[in-house]
């Protein structure tokens, strides 16, 4: 192993801080929206009536797309994810020519065409992790909301609460604190996947380092780099969930 | 006694004779049609393939081919696990420091791919565009140069396909790869509706075959190999399967 040459790093510092920024800014948006996304897919996976014509349209129409949409997204690679919403999925609906938003009027063709050019890849990093993240939130949600005591959703419906209130106000809250180790680690996952972005043209972290690896065909320096800020990374990231949880714990009277 | 030492001889002589030829390991990364691609029974195939099949049937030696991915494929001279890289690689002096090159064996310029309507005609009027290139190849270089290597308006892909696709998606306003591999790649997908730009600024330059730094037996092997089979008429043979009749010159160095 020859020695470390730094100069080759310094030589590409803005792109590693772009990349870094672009790869913190991806990971904060598909956190928040795959939570979100995933919250929505685990109440429908929980979606049930006990009785009553609702039942049969609840379980048809709403349970079982999800779960087969849960298992397709998570039975996949999220790197062929990516590369069938960037080259499949998102021409689908923004394409220039025959895109169903430009056709559809919704967007005209020189807006397409200037999303694509300037955050084609960013969107569909977004998109293709916030599906997948999604698929793997839901089932941390229903985890979360199975793990509270049936009584606690039959003692508030019984004081006349709504089924939404309840789970906002009573299930929810509680679910939150058992699920954040796991939100936590989904959260560090994506840190991590959205190097896999990098192959789409993203200019993230992994991006900069292959830029440099190729243009000096040295591996060593910039990949040892980068794996360093990604752990610096993770580690904070990790750090704030575990303030969340001392933050979530304190009404434990134990 | 006597009769002893002359078997021995005799045995001796006939091993020497039988010497299995030496077996090197090239790597070759597959998604560079023309010059490397897997056929669909996973068998390297292309101009690169055939050329270095010649050397080694010039020089006697056997090769063993892997198809070996283009990231990373120079680490993998120096760690031991390739001899031999043919793989459509530009002589570059930034490559030069890291590894050693046989003399040229393909003469290779850039050339930009734009789609047909659009009124880009020079390398200079890409400064307002999204400009896609494959990562660390020589349009890589030309275009870091024109618009500074940091620039985010360059836009890496691992292959010249997949910079074409999006391009074809409107992602990028223009391209730079190989000439040869671009114009394949037109002549194969005329829905696509490309066009060629050539532009003054686009030096020549040459495909080399890299082998480890300071291999210099296995260096002089190809070389000596490759000047027998442009000799011998081999080459020209191989470069008209692939390419046209205009076969090239091939400068010493």
């Amino acid at each position: 192993m020859s020695g470390f040459r730094w100069e080759i790093i310094q030589e590409y510092l803005p792109l590693f801080i772009d990349g870094a920024l672009m790869t913190l800014k991806c990971t904060v948006i598909c956190v928040i929206t795959g939570t979100l996304w995933g919250l929505t897919l685990g109440l429908g996976r929980l979606a049930q009536a006990p009785h009553g014509p609702w039942k049969q349209v609840l379980r048809f129409a709403v349970q079982w797309p999800v779960r087969i949409y849960i298992s397709a997204f998570r039975g996949t690679p999220l790197f062929v994810q990516i590369m069938v919403v960037h080259f499949a999925l998102i021409p689908l609906f923004i394409n220039p020519r025959d895109g169903i938003l430009v056709s559809g009027g919704i967007m005209s063709a020189d807006v397409a065409r200037s999303l694509r050019a300037d955050y084609g890849a960013f969107l569909s990093c977004i998109v293709a992790i916030t599906l997948n993240a999604g698929a793997y939130v839901s089932e941390i949600f229903r985890a979360g909301i199975q793990s509270i005591d049936r009584g606690q959703m039959e003692a508030s419906r019984s004081l006349g609460m709504t089924w939404g209130r309840t789970m906002r106000k009573v299930i929810l809250p509680q679910a939150f604190r058992r699920m954040l180790p796991p939100l936590g680690n989904n959260a560090i996952a994506i840190v991590k996947d959205s190097s896999l972005a990098s192959a789409i043209g993203l200019a993230d972290l992994a991006y900069a380092a292959r830029t440099v690896s190729g243009a000096y065909a040295t591996y060593w320096e910039p990949y040892l780099v980068i794996s360093l800020v990604y752990w610096v990374f993770t580690f904070l990231l990790s750090l704030m969930v575990q303030l969340l949880e001392k933050r979530f714990g304190k009404s434990d009277s134990r | 006694m006597l009769r002893g030492i002359a078997l021995l001889t005799a045995a001796l002589s006939l091993f020497a004779a039988s010497v299995q030829a030496e077996t090197y390991i090239v790597g070759s990364g597959g998604t560079y049609r023309p010059f490397e691609y897997e056929n669909s029974q996973k068998q390297l195939e292309g101009f690169d393939i055939d050329i270095i099949k010649a050397i080694a049937k010039a020089e006697n030696f056997e090769v063993k081919l892997v198809n070996t991915p283009w990231e990373g494929i120079f680490a993998t001279l120096n760690s031991g696990d390739r001899d031999i890289i043919i793989s459509g690689i530009t002589i570059t002096d930034k490559r030069q420091k890291m590894v050693d090159f046989s003399t040229p064996y393909f003469p290779a310029e850039q050339a930009i791919v734009v789609p047909s309507t659009s009124t880009i005609a020079s390398l200079a009027a890409l400064k307002t565009q999204k400009v896609g290139v494959v990562n660390s190849s020589t349009g890589d270089i030309v275009v870091s140069d024109e618009l500074g290597k940091s620039s985010t308006a360059i836009k890496r892909f691992d292959n010249t396909p997949l910079m074409l696709q999006e391009l074809y998606e409107d992602g990028i306003g223009a391209a730079v790869g190989d000439v040869g591999v671009v114009k394949y790649y037109i002549k194969t997908h005329p829905e696509k509706q490309f066009k060629l730009v050539s532009d003054a600024k686009f030096e020549r330059q040459y495909f080399g075959i890299a082998v480890a730094k300071g291999n210099d037996a296995l260096r002089n092997k190809i070389n000596a190999g490759l000047k027998q089979i442009v000799a011998d008429g081999t080459y020209a043979k191989i470069y008209r399967t692939w390419f046209d009749n205009n076969v090239p010159t091939l400068p010493a160095q």
